[in-house]
């Protein structure tokens, strides 16, 4: 995925400014670059906070550094919400100041990064091995100009997370594949007193993140790329994906308040809902699983969590099966020692710390080789789903960097909080760039 | 005292920065330049090694973040690698012409006069009450001062779990059976949002008016309302006609403490609302608006134009303030330094 970014124009009443913090920018050019063998330490910068997220971190830096007896590597557990802020204020100082590992979300922010000449090209430190178990697709997402950037270690596609039990108490015998299903579901869920469909409002991307959905079903693959380029929304595909959200809103499929619904936050979030039997479904990345698993009320796995994948929408330009998703990945800073730092990220994919990454964070390995071992049904029905589909497209607001999914996130909120109009949307992402 | 007269902000601040110098202090430096002596070698040491370490944090932290926000101000900057694209006035033009920030300086200007409004007589009135003695005193003060000691997080997160409207508020008042089940929209509904703001600012921050207003109490000589009961004067009369009048520099202290708190709120509205619902609410403010159209959309330099024209309008208000509503109040106060 090349992502297409503005010129950078260089304004001659900059020069003078610019020339002050040039200075630190050449920082990342300096050769930094520690021997071969001489002791090498690095800092790894992730968001795993909860508990097997984090051991998994330390064993496999343990057993890494076993393997290396001249590398150490010493993690830090950065909150997810902080992370980006801090990891930005990191790269910005440079050598000695930025992490030489560290999560990398893709998209806008990771061409962002290259352009700053903030990250190591590791196209060409990619192992065999590697090459040989993560698929030339899963690369695309990490990638800027063709160049690989950061290593994905995951696979997040998105799509229903659902209640085995409260269906069948609605008497609903298998999950629905078209929006017309979906909509006679939901009017069953709400005989039995459940809300069908819980979202995380207050958090505004899971409700951006149904309108991404449909414009997915409403937009063709060729539209969807070609934004990524102009970043206006002048493709009819765009208002209709509106009207379908605004005339699925109309048949009250959320729970009540769910402007004021967080996503992941505690027992009364959108996850806290499906985990506790209060909604029947949620539409969201494949991190969810671990989420609403960590919000039931035995902190266990819900037993009876379902996958199905977004439904079809009549007469869209999209292919029916089309999925949306992203992946984590992890990226060696431009200051990271090598070959240290791109060894260490060949090691996150190899098999066996693969099998260890499912396990610890419940979701899907980037690995194909690990990926047999993946045995929860749920993630097994995503796997499927996903490898029925002629294509997935990477999460829009990431696809189409932060200044457009901010301005989706608002006006989207706007439309479903009634203030709005389809309009709304497309005239915010075409004026977002006003602002930046 | 006529030369105090002549107390702008500005002079005033001149005659800071003169005592920081270690020049003798004077009321009209103008007049006294001439007479002044010089300090000895030791008061300038011991000047600097005490304000020094001060005026090297403001300068840092302060000043220097100011300057930076308005240079940047002036770019198109995503925060990575150096700001090049240069802008000029763009971003300040998009903002002005934004109908979500005009919206926001309209909810910050409504919650700056709303909060005197609200918070102003129960103040008092409160004040008042807990300045004579009676049972159970403490307890009503406890009450009164707690919410003001929590932090805005705590508070905010615990309102936010609350008000929803399948929460703990709406859950009480239908157990309540007065009202049937109650289903109020507390948070979404933008008619009642502001007022739900309304009610937490004024739960939140009445404790800390009180406690103002209290300790301005306590400066008012018990022998003019003992005058006043002599002659006739009832409860009401003396509160109307003593107390009040004599408590005016600090109820204008504390609304000038009120303002700028109001036009700067951020952490209650971000936390119970979060920045994208409170536009729709009806609770953004310009702190938000920035927090949302700069670090959320990464659009660093936009930020940081918000950033200087809220510093702006703050600036405005609060001279403006001191000097048409703080002067009489200021008069010996900030003069009369030596």
């Amino acid at each position: 995925m090349s992502v297409n970014h503005r010129n950078v124009r260089r304004a001659a009443v900059a020069a003078l400014g610019a020339g002050v913090l040039l200075s630190t920018a050449a920082c990342g050019s300096s050769s930094s670059n520690s021997s071969a063998n001489g002791p090498v330490t690095m800092t790894l910068w992730t968001n795993a906070t909860t508990g097997p997220g984090t051991t998994f971190f330390k064993d496999t830096i343990q057993s890494f550094e076993k393997a290396n007896p001249n590398v150490t590597i010493k993690m830090q557990v950065v909150q997810n919400e902080d992370l980006d802020g801090k990891l930005q204020t990191a790269l910005q100082a440079g050598q000695g100041t930025a992490p030489d590992i560290f999560l990398q979300r893709g998209g806008g922010k990771e061409a962002a990064m290259v352009q700053a000449g903030q990250l190591a090209d590791i196209s060409d430190s990619l192992s065999a091995e590697t090459k040989a178990n993560v698929s030339p697709g899963s690369f695309a997402q990490a990638q800027v100009d063709g160049k690989t950037y950061a290593m994905p270690v995951d696979l997040l596609p998105g799509g229903f997370w659902y209640s085995k039990d409260l269906f069948k108490q609605a008497g609903i015998a298998k999950p629905p594949t078209t929006l017309a299903e979906l909509e006679a579901d939901n009017t069953k869920l709400k005989g039995i007193g459940v809300s069908p469909i819980a979202v995380g409002g207050k958090d505004a991307w899971p409700a951006a993140h149904w309108y991404y959905w449909f414009a997915l079903r409403e937009c063709s693959q060729q539209t969807l790329d070609a934004t990524a380029q102009s970043l206006k929304f002048d493709d009819p595909c765009w208002t209709k994906a509106g009207n379908d959200l605004l005339a699925f809103e109309k048949t009250s499929p959320f729970q009540p308040g769910f402007l004021n619904t967080s996503a992941q936050q505690g027992a009364g979030s959108s996850a806290g809902l499906v985990a506790n039997h209060k909604a029947a479904m949620e539409l969201m990345g494949a991190w969810d699983p671990g989420v609403i698993g960590s919000l039931t009320p035995n902190k266990k796995p819900l037993p009876d969590l379902g996958f199905f994948p977004m439904v079809q929408v009549p007469g869209g330009q999209g292919d029916p099966q089309a999925i949306m998703g992203g992946s984590d990945g992890y990226s060696c800073s431009a200051w990271a020692p090598q070959p240290a730092c791109s060894d260490f990220l060949n090691y996150l994919v190899t098999t066996p710390v693969q099998e260890n990454y499912y396990k610890a964070f419940d979701v899907v390995p980037v690995n194909k080789a690990a990926q047999a071992v993946v045995k929860e049904p749920y993630l097994r029905d995503l796997m499927k789903a996903t490898n029925k589909a002629p294509y997935v497209s990477t999460w829009l607001d990431t696809l189409y960097g932060l200044n457009v999914g901010n301005a989706l996130n608002t006006s989207v909120v706007n439309l479903l909080a009634g203030k709005g109009s389809v309009q709304g949307i497309i005239d915010a992402v075409n004026n977002a760039s006003a602002k930046g | 005292m006529s030369e105090s007269q002549v107390s702008t902000t500005a002079e005033s601040l001149d005659r800071v920065s003169d005592a920081g110098d270690g020049r003798a202090t004077s009321p009209s430096p103008a007049r006294r330049r001439p007479r002044r002596r010089k300090a000895s070698w030791r008061e300038r040491v011991e000047i600097s090694l005490l304000s020094g370490p001060a005026i090297i944090i403001f300068l840092t932290f302060v000043i220097l973040p100011v300057g930076m926000a308005a240079y940047y101000g002036f770019f198109d900057w995503h925060g990575y690698g150096p700001a090049t694209d240069f802008v000029g006035l763009r971003n300040y033009k998009v903002i002005l012409s934004d109908p979500e920030f005009r919206a926001a300086v309209r909810h910050n200007a409504e919650i700056v006069v709303l909060s005197l409004l609200i918070q102003g007589p129960i103040a008092v009135l409160l004040a008042l009450l807990l300045n004579r003695k009676m049972r159970g005193r403490s307890l009503i003060r406890v009450l009164v001062f707690a919410p003001w000691v929590v932090s805005e997080v705590i508070a905010g997160t615990g309102w936010s779990l609350m008000l929803p409207v399948q929460g703990a508020v709406n859950a009480l008042l239908t157990k309540m059976q007065i009202f049937g089940e109650v289903k109020i929209d507390w948070l979404g509904n933008p008619d009642l949002a502001l007022w739900t703001l309304m009610g937490i600012l004024t739960w939140k921050y009445i404790g800390f008016a009180v406690i103002l207003l209290m300790a301005g109490l306590q400066n008012i000589p018990e022998e003019l309302s003992e005058a006043a009961g002599v002659d006739g004067a009832s409860y009401w009369q003396i509160q109307r006609h003593i107390t009040l009048p004599l408590l005016g520099p600090t109820i204008r202290i504390w609304a000038f403490l009120s303002i700028i708190g109001a036009l700067q709120l951020f952490d209650l509205v971000y936390i119970i609302w979060g920045q994208y619902v409170a536009g729709v609410a009806g609770t953004s403010t310009m702190a938000t608006y920035m927090v949302l159209n700069g670090r959320n959309a990464g659009n660093y330099g936009y930020g940081n134009a918000v950033a200087v024209v809220i510093f702006l309008i703050s600036l405005i208000v609060a001279l403006g303030y001191q000097r048409f509503v703080l002067r009489r109040d200021m008069v010996g106060a900030l003069t009369e330094g030596a």
